[in-house]
């Protein structure tokens, strides 16, 4: 076949640019490291400290105490139910007046979008010591920082989903003569709440995470006694404290990823 | 009687969907609307309450001005117009009765359907507007279960409940097959004759809207091109409003076409 148009092409191969990005990546890699002081015969003696002996045995007596892990993990577990039904239930409204599908006008839209990414820009760690410097160390103020944190996550899921729910059952609405947020609640909503209740179930995975987290900075549960042990070189203790809490998130996070699959 | 007077619509980027439109409607009159897709078929049945605002023009619904009415007018007139949606427009993720109720929003508190507590009076009335589409087994099923022709018959449910002196239906069966296409345009003239409801429908096909419609009004390019009794139209009227020759395209047909 001569034919100019039935010819198979050149497969392009685009070996120079490839070349040139991978090296590009590898320099960088070694200006960073050189930057930072990076230096592989220094991690070698983090991995070889004597630290690492203080590990073992756990102390399980200590540990399977009640009042020691147990008590503050449960204290963790409300911390973490309190800010995610205080911080989606008031994601729920601001969500909508921050969508472009179901904000009532646009100054509410414009205001609550920049508020949200302010209070978005605030790390959850900063949120925490803000507020156990406002109101004391203990659970009060690790509920809140967690209650803001799940806020912030939450109305950013949340928006997004109702932007791109159906308008069509909403312009069913406003042609019947309903005001806003009637329509709001019957055209929308219903389609958009078993995404709702599922994102609420991850902020909440996400927020026995996070509560651990705060309680190192003094926010309340069992963080707080990880924190502590650290503090007292007590590495065995760690280390069990570590075990258990990693088998209540597993088992909290299977029957929570089970329960979103059946909602969407 | 509704009266559209030198009515222009202008959308923001430019496209003059309407020029100029005069048209008249009685009460209890059942008129189809032909013309191409862009002719300004939609956009004249969503000027008439005001989803779309006119840019030019009156138009008056039972003496009451559209054009330039506050958001409590407009929501007054609203609630006495119903509308009915080429894809049906329900909410899929709820029961047909709350979709049927939607048509009660109008006029009930908005904290009462906000809250979801729908006066036993409305529910009766959104129970009979199935009723009266024969589709009142389904009440308490998913709208999403539904087959598309009864979920047309839910969007009819839905408007009638708004016991309205008014119909608008945009294409209502362009999504139908020609079985149910037939069975809606006759629930929506059984309707329009049993219940004196002022009837204005879009269509595409030129067949459904001889066998149905009385009055024909043509719009082309936005200006209206025609005006008369069904009976008087022949192919050379749709030629005129097409400004092309019919193709199979036009027509609906039979099921025997399909075969």
């Amino acid at each position: 076949m001569s034919d100019g148009g039935t010819a198979r092409p050149v497969r392009p191969r685009p070996r120079l640019r490839t070349l040139g990005i991978t090296a590009g990546l590898l320099a960088f890699t070694v200006f960073a490291a050189n930057e930072v002081g990076f230096d592989a015969s220094t991690s070698w003696e983090v991995w070889t400290n004597p630290l690492w002996e203080m590990f073992w045995p756990i102390p399980w007596d200590w540990v399977l105490d009640r009042s020691n892990v147990l008590d503050p993990l449960v204290e963790t577990f409300q911390i973490a139910i309190l800010a995610t039904i205080i911080g989606c239930g008031l994601a729920l409204p601001i969500s909508f007046a921050m969508s472009r599908l179901t904000a009532p006008n646009r100054p509410t839209y414009l205001v609550s979008r920049s508020v949200m990414n302010v209070v978005r820009a605030v790390p959850d760690l900063f949120w925490a010591k803000l507020l156990v410097t406002a109101v004391g160390i203990g659970a009060f103020a690790g509920t809140w920082a967690l209650s803001i944190f799940s806020l912030a996550v939450m109305v950013k899921l949340f928006s997004e989903t109702i932007d791109n729910a159906d308008p069509r059952p909403l312009e069913a609405a406003r042609a019947s003569g309903s005001r806003h947020l009637p329509a709001i609640r019957t055209g929308v909503l219903p389609t958009v709440l078993p995404e709702y209740v599922a994102y609420a179930l991850y902020v909440f995975e996400l927020n026995i995470r996070a509560s651990i987290v705060l309680g190192l900075v003094g926010a309340g549960g069992v963080g707080r006694v990880l924190e502590a042990q650290r503090q007292f070189f007590r590495f065995d203790r760690v280390l069990g404290i570590l075990l258990i809490v990693f088998v209540a998130v597993f088992v909290i996070e299977q029957v929570s990823v089970a329960l979103r699959k059946r909602l969407v | 009687m509704i009266r559209f007077d030198d009515v222009s619509v202008t959308y923001p980027g430019g496209v003059q969907a309407l020029r100029g439109l005069d048209l008249t409607i009685e009460d209890g009159e059942f008129v189809v609307i032909v013309g191409l897709s862009g002719a300004g078929k939609s956009t004249l049945l969503r000027a008439l309450n005001g989803l779309v605002p006119a840019t030019g023009g009156s138009i008056t619904v039972d003496g009451a001005e559209v054009v330039g009415a506050s958001a409590a007018e407009l929501r007054a007139l609203r609630s006495q117009i119903g509308m009915i949606f080429q894809t049906f427009n329900l909410v899929n993720r709820t029961s047909v009765l709350n979709n049927v109720l939607m048509g009660r929003l109008g006029t009930v508190p908005a904290w009462r359907s906000t809250l979801g507590l729908w006066p036993a009076d409305d529910r009766e009335r959104a129970m009979q507007a199935l009723e009266r589409v024969g589709i009142v087994e389904k009440a308490y099923v998913r709208a999403s279960n539904l087959s598309g022709g009864q979920q047309q018959r839910v969007g009819i449910a839905r408007a009638l409940v708004q016991e309205p002196s008014v119909m608008l239906a945009d294409e209502p069966v362009a999504s139908l097959d020609p079985v149910t296409s037939r069975q809606v345009m006759g629930d929506l003239r059984r309707i329009n004759r049993d219940l004196g409801i002022t009837t204005i429908v879009n269509l595409h096909y030129l067949d459904l809207a001889r066998e149905f419609g009385n009055r024909l009004v043509g719009l082309r390019d936005g200006e209206l091109v025609f005006d008369g009794d069904i009976a008087d139209v022949d192919d050379d009227t749709f030629m005129e409003i097409y400004g092309r020759a019919i193709s199979d395209d036009d027509l609906v047909g039979t099921e025997d076409d399909l075969t």
